[in-house]
């Protein structure tokens, strides 16, 4: 890799002052299994003059409960997250997200909050440099999408505009799904955004001078039941093709919430407003789980090869929500 | 068959199993020697383009570079089929391509060097597609090959090189069909066989006339003697073989880059390592040829082929290291899985502006079968013939004449393989399985189960020239001279298991040279299955030569005749009075040493055969594929060593195979040049987490190839299962799937869901 | 420091190596075991800020036994044991590893005795590789994973070992061998 200067933060407010004083020339580094694939392959016209290696920030990779709900650092590792008691009890759709990341060695060193900032899987914005150049597109700052006249079959089908790369984080699927909030610490102190909230068309809220610290989920609706599905081409490595986050609660035989989020098919984390709305309310046999997958994407607006994506994501829907009212195991 | 022998049969540690397991084992990258410097490639941007300027000045003048070439600053040395790529030009012909080349004490500030070359093009147009590259008008690659089309020739492989099959009356053939088929096929998601390890070299000039070049090879006698000849003869080329992490045939293709070591060592005055990163691995180096069959296929409802007419476009990217060679390969395999009279079968091999396609497992044949099988089992269909029935029927047999890939008919003197393919399909229960076309074996809820089976055969397996020298030592311990490196096959240790047996001595007490074709004698290499018969039967003529020698001087001893004795660890005895018994050492003194030779001439009068059947699951809502099960069926004549086979017959699953019909393919984007998969998450390959079940069902019928009446099969292992795959979904789904790979949004489309 | 064998050159690397009595005094250094051998790197002088694990291990050390396939982290062939779990050596920086102790396949063997490690015998064995490339990574990830759990299922190993790249497909005879490890450490 070309040069550059590293500096160990010591705490959340000298990662804060450190980011501060870079001037934007600075990356922060937890697992590092994303950030050094981009700095090798030289994928951004801007290389870091300073890495800032936050893994030195002491309890930041807490996973604690309490009366409010699961508050997880940024700096705990997926794999950590997968096998947490605790996750796995009441948040079982974070530990399947979680779970389902890459590979073994990936989640051994991947953190939360590495796995929520990673930057977009997009072949076009991750074209490595000393191959052919880098491609300068709409993402990076300038150009055309490359994505909507090419090869798109992994871009978005809904809440795309300018850019149609998908957020490709499951964790931040199951998170949405929990209705999750980011806490993030900056120069103008502390603030928290929910996780669908965080993504933005080309990026992510954080300034330049701040850095994700916790992410605080509150204790899930009394016997909800959760699913996490997530379709690849095969069983390890691979990004999603689609996947599928659902938090459903029953009450005498009667859906009272459902909270659908919909992954690999927009640029954030996508609430399935429609179909959590096809079945909230109704009793179980009344549910139609076809009509209400049909609804998730009502308003899918596929490119020219990932019309296919449609129909994974109704067939994840449907499946979601079946498992979710036919499973009898109820996280309490 | 494995009861008549000690060694041969029998699992037997390979002999670089520890350094392997320790970590000893030498790889191209590990290798380091004093002053070496790192060499980087500047990459073309652009899929087709003339340089019109370029300065190096700024990256010359960076500190730690020694060395910036363009194609102004080196000779005209060209690779290719016939030789027509210079390695650096002032041309490039794919978004990759090589415009420069640097050196520098680290490859940091070689990567920098290469920011500051400036390089000014005069854009030209690209064309990708076979077809529209041989049309009038299209961008031409080269000025001597009008319409883009390589000459049919290959020299190595003789003056009548096999490019086109024209044999009977074809239609004649199509007149007497119950069906015909016919239509356009294509097997071109050009996968790449990706071996783990990158291809690089290390080079250093010795003397103005000497050059040590450090490979990862398959052959390295052959890369060492197409080195001199492309170095103009003039230039002593020393080669030494690192272990090969893996080639798949693919780095025989690497003379390029060999070439470039070699300039950089050069020009720098020190040596260099150029070795490539995996992103130029994945689109800088040997993919699989592009087929595309325009074709028609006449059969009767008895499974007989009347007529196969057509013509075989092949896609070889940006030029031709060997594909004229592989179309002659593929084109004789396609005569030994189809017996039929009547051909008229044309093929050109063209030159489009992506990465280039070239030598790899399979060699032209899977590449032709993948899309012949869609012509063929569209016919099958049609006359609603089992699949396996008609492989079966049509396979090749004792007495068929084919003409082989020189252009020359050679009769066939295979052994029975219908045995070995009804054992296969007794293994995986075909006939319970099949429920006919299109027809899904089993469904449960969304998930449909389909079978399919392709099967290929190889006459390389006695391909090509090997020789083989051993010496026996008064230790009672023998010294094989072969060029054989070893990448994965295990195969410099099953050659000196058969000089044990032969000699009678334990495999442990044979040894073999080191991978330094200056020190052995001459071999075309290990590829195309030809290590177990070709290499083998240099090795075990060389022993047998020994032996016979080595009699010869025991014999006074004994007083006996020399044809009277035998061998058996290290001790000389008379066959029929074994109490009349001396050492090796007594018989040849402690100061002599024994040399035997052995040559193994080209036979193509055997061929080999794998038949894979494969049991596909299909969820029909998501268009996702499992693959349940593969069952190998073989008959390799004698297992030399039971589990390096067991292995090759495994990596069906492997190098650019089985799954290139499901999810592995490299992506073009035709409108920029550029090849999207080029990190290892978006292409894909088979992960521990996807295991298929496998099971290899392996006969031993002996060969009249050697003394142990083995063939190899390695080669062709990759090569019948994406046809067959694609012949499972189609099953599984009830509707036909013509496209490779056979991924999520094509099956979907094909059921009507999109 | 790998085996000096005749034919190999050796680029020699001042690196100097941590005395008994501590630490180089007055320099920003990084304290690293590895195959318990200890190793003060000086930063600036014996390793980047940008050198990888990986290199460092192969380039500056001599440990060429752990190996650089797709260096961005997808295909395990680089993986070493850190403090005992299997980590990416390709996507760690050197400079983060201050104070912890790596194991790479050169310290399976007992370097006194040449003893193989039971799954290095076991790989023997089976003929658990083909070329070679990815042996390593491999074992390492076997060897963590059988340090945490002597007993895993089939799916445990298939699940541990899914980020590596094997394309000469030895999967089943690895799975083979590390059964066989399984097994012999349960007769004991």
């Amino acid at each position: 890799m070309k040069h550059f200067n590293h500096v160990n933060a010591a705490s959340v407010d000298d990662a804060v002052k450190l980011l501060g004083n870079s001037r934007g020339k600075a990356s922060l580094m937890s697992g590092g299994t994303d950030l050094l694939g981009v700095l090798k392959d030289r994928i951004l016209s801007d290389y870091p003059e300073t890495v800032i290696n936050i893994k030195t920030i002491p309890d930041l990779d807490r996973i604690s409960e309490d009366a409010e709900g699961l508050r997880i650092g940024a700096l705990a590792r997926l794999e950590d997250i997968a096998q947490s008691p605790t996750v796995k009890a009441k948040y079982k759709v974070l530990a399947e997200a979680a779970a389902a990341v890459a590979t073994p060695q990936i989640r051994r060193m991947g953190t939360l909050g590495g796995n929520l900032c990673q930057d977009v899987r997009c072949w076009y914005y991750r074209y490595p440099h000393h191959l052919g150049g880098r491609m300068i597109c709409r993402r990076k700052g300038k150009g055309p999408c490359f994505a909507i006249k090419g090869d798109n079959r992994y871009n978005a089908i809904l809440g795309a505009k300018s850019c149609f790369a998908v957020c490709p984080s499951d964790t931040a699927v199951a998170l949405s799904a929990l209705k999750a909030e980011i806490r993030i610490a900056g120069a103008d102190g502390v603030r928290s955004v929910p996780v669908a909230g965080f993504y933005r068309p080309l990026g992510n809220v954080l300034k330049k001078d701040e850095l994700v610290t916790e992410i605080a989920v509150s204790c899930p609706p009394e016997g909800c039941r959760q699913e996490f599905m997530k379709l690849t081409q095969r069983g390890s490595v691979d990004f999603s093709m689609v996947s599928v986050a659902s938090v459903i609660t029953l009450r005498d035989g009667i859906c009272v919430d459902a909270r659908i989020t919909l992954g690999g098919v927009a640029p954030v984390p996508f609430s399935a407003v429609e179909a959590e709305q096809a079945i909230i309310g109704k009793p179980v046999n009344e549910i139609d789980a076809e009509a209400a997958s049909e609804a998730a994407v009502m308003n899918a607006m596929p490119l020219s090869r990932n019309a296919y994506k449609v129909e994974i994501t109704k067939t994840l829907v449907k499946r979601a929500i079946m498992k979710g009212l036919l499973s009898g195991k109820e996280i309490s | 068959m494995s009861a008549e022998y000690r060694f041969i049969g029998k699992a037997t540690p390979r002999k670089d199993a520890r350094d392997i397991t320790t970590g000893r084992a030498k790889y191209i990258n590990d290798i380091s020697v004093p002053h070496m410097l790192y060499g980087k490639v500047l990459r073309s941007r652009h899929p087709h383009a003339n340089i019109k300027d370029i300065d190096t000045s700024k990256a010359k003048a960076l500190a730690g570079v020694k060395a910036v070439l363009t194609w102004k600053d080196v000779p005209d040395w060209k690779v290719g089929n016939p030789l027509h790529l210079r390695v650096l030009d002032s041309k490039v012909r794919f978004v990759g391509d090589t415009v420069a080349l640097v050196a520098a004490e680290t490859e940091e500030i070689a990567c920098e060097a290469l920011e500051l070359i400036d390089v000014d093009y005069d854009i030209l147009p690209a064309v990708y597609d076979v077809e529209k590259a041989t049309e009038k008008g299209a961008p031409q690659l080269y000025d001597q090959f009008p319409d883009n089309i390589l000459p049919p020739i290959a020299p190595f492989m003789g003056d009548n090189v096999l490019q086109n099959i024209v044999i009977g009356d074809t239609e004649a053939g199509f007149r007497e069909a119950d069906v015909i088929s016919e239509g356009t096929y294509a097997y071109e998601n050009i996968p790449n066989p990706l071996p783990p390890e990158p291809p690089g070299a290390v080079a250093e000039w010795e003397s103005p006339d000497t050059v040590h070049l450090w490979i990862s090879s398959q052959g390295p006698y052959f890369d060492r003697m197409t080195l001199f000849y492309m170095l103009g003869r003039k230039v002593n080329v020393k080669v030494t073989a690192c272990q090969c992490g893996g080639s798949y045939g693919s780095k025989g293709n690497s003379s390029p880059i060999f070439l470039q070591a070699i300039m950089l060592a050069k020009a720098s005055g020190r040596p260099v390592k150029l070795c490539l990163t995996k992103e130029e691995h994945l689109n800088a180096f040997t993919l699989r040829l592009g087929s595309r069959i325009q074709g028609k296929v006449g059969m009767k409802k008895d499974g007989t082929v009347t007529a196969i007419s057509g013509n075989w476009l092949v896609n070889t990217g940006y030029y031709s290291l060997i594909t004229q060679g592989q179309v002659a390969v593929g084109l004789g395999e396609a005569q030994l899985i189809v017996r039929c009279r009547n051909w008229d079968l044309k093929s050109k091999v063209v030159c489009t502006n992506r990465n280039a396609s070239g030598w790899i497992r399979g060699f032209g044949g899977q590449e032709l079968i993948s899309a012949l099988f869609l012509l063929l089992s569209d016919a099958m269909q049609k006359a609603d013939i089992d699949p396996f029935e008609f492989f079966r029927k049509n396979f090749v047999k004792y007495g068929d004449s084919t003409i082989w890939r020189d252009g020359l008919w050679w009769t066939s003197k295979v052994i029975d393989f219908t045995k070995s393919m009804d054992k296969g399909a007794e293994a995986f229960d075909w006939y319970k399985k099949w429920q006919g076309w299109l027809k899904p074996t089993s469904i449960n809820g969304t998930k449909r189960r389909g079978i399919g089976v392709g099967v290929l055969g190889n006459a390389d397996a006695g391909e090509d020239v090997s020789e083989s020298l051993i010496r026996l030592d008064p230790t009672h311990h023998a010294m094989l001279y072969t060029s054989i490196c070893e990448q994965g096959t295990g195969q410099r240790s099953s050659l000196c298991k058969m000089a044990a047996e032969v000699l009678q001595i334990p495999p442990e007490h044979v040894y073999i040279v080191p991978q330094d074709p200056s020190v052995s004698p001459y071999d075309f290499g290990s590829v195309g299955s030809r290590g177990t018969y070709a290499m083998g039967a240099g090795v075990i003529k060389a022993a047998e030569d020994a032996k016979q020698k080595l009699f010869e001087l025991a014999a006074p001893l004994l007083n006996a005749g020399a044809e009277l004795l035998d061998t058996r660890d290290g001790m000389i005895f008379i066959k029929d009075k074994p109490e009349k018994i001396i050492p090796w050492r007594t018989a040849m003194g402690v100061t002599r040493t024994i040399f035997g030779y052995g040559r193994h001439e080209p036979d193509f009068s055997l061929c080999n055969i794998l038949m894979s059947f494969v049991e596909v699951e299909v969820d029909i809502e998501t268009g996702k594929i499992d693959l349940i099960r593969v069952v190998n069926a073989t008959d390799v004549g004698q297992i030399i060593d039971p589990p390096c086979l067991e292995n090759q017959l495994n990596s069906c699953i492997g190098s650019a195979a089985i799954d290139s019909a499901i999810f592995e393919e490299t992506v073009l984007d035709d409108s920029n040049g550029r090849m999207l998969t080029a990190n290892l998450i978006d292409y894909k390959w088979r992960t521990f987490a996807d295991l298929p079940e496998i099971k290899n069902v392996i006969l031993e019928t002996p060969f009249p190839s050697h003394r142990f009446g083995a063939v190899g099969v390695g080669e062709i292992t990759t090569a019948p299962g994406p046809s067959a795959v694609l012949m499972a979904v189609s099953n599984a789904t009830g509707r036909r799937i013509t496209e490779y790979p056979a991924t999520p949004d094509r099956i979907l489309k094909a059921l009507g869901k999109l | 420091m790998r085996d000096n064998k005749k034919g190999d050159t050796v680029k020699k690397k001042v690196v100097k190596r941590a005395t008994a009595t501590g630490r180089t005094i007055g320099q920003h250094n990084i304290n690293l075991v590895v195959n318990g051998n200890p190793y003060e790197l000086l930063i600036g002088k014996d390793v980047n800020p940008e050198h990888t694990l990986a290199y460092t291990l192969r380039e500056t050390l001599g440990y060429t036994g752990t190996k650089i396939s797709c260096d961005h982290g997808a295909c395990g062939a680089c993986t070493v044991l850190m403090d005992g779990k299997p980590v990416l050596s390709c996507m760690t920086l050197t400079i983060e590893c201050d104070r912890r102790s790596v194991t790479t396949i050169e310290g399976l063997e007992d370097p006194k005795t040449g003893k193989l490690h039971p799954i290095q015998q076991a790989f023997i064995d089976h003929t658990a590789f083909q070329c070679g490339f990815c042996t390593p990574g491999i074992i390492m990830s076997s060897k963590a994973l059988l340090d945490e759990n002597p007993s895993p299922s089939k799916q445990e190993i298939e699940d541990a070992l899914a980020g590596h790249y094997c394309r000469c497909i030895s999967h089943y005879h690895v799975l083979d061998a590390v059964s066989d490890v399984i097994r012999k450490s349960e007769v004991k």
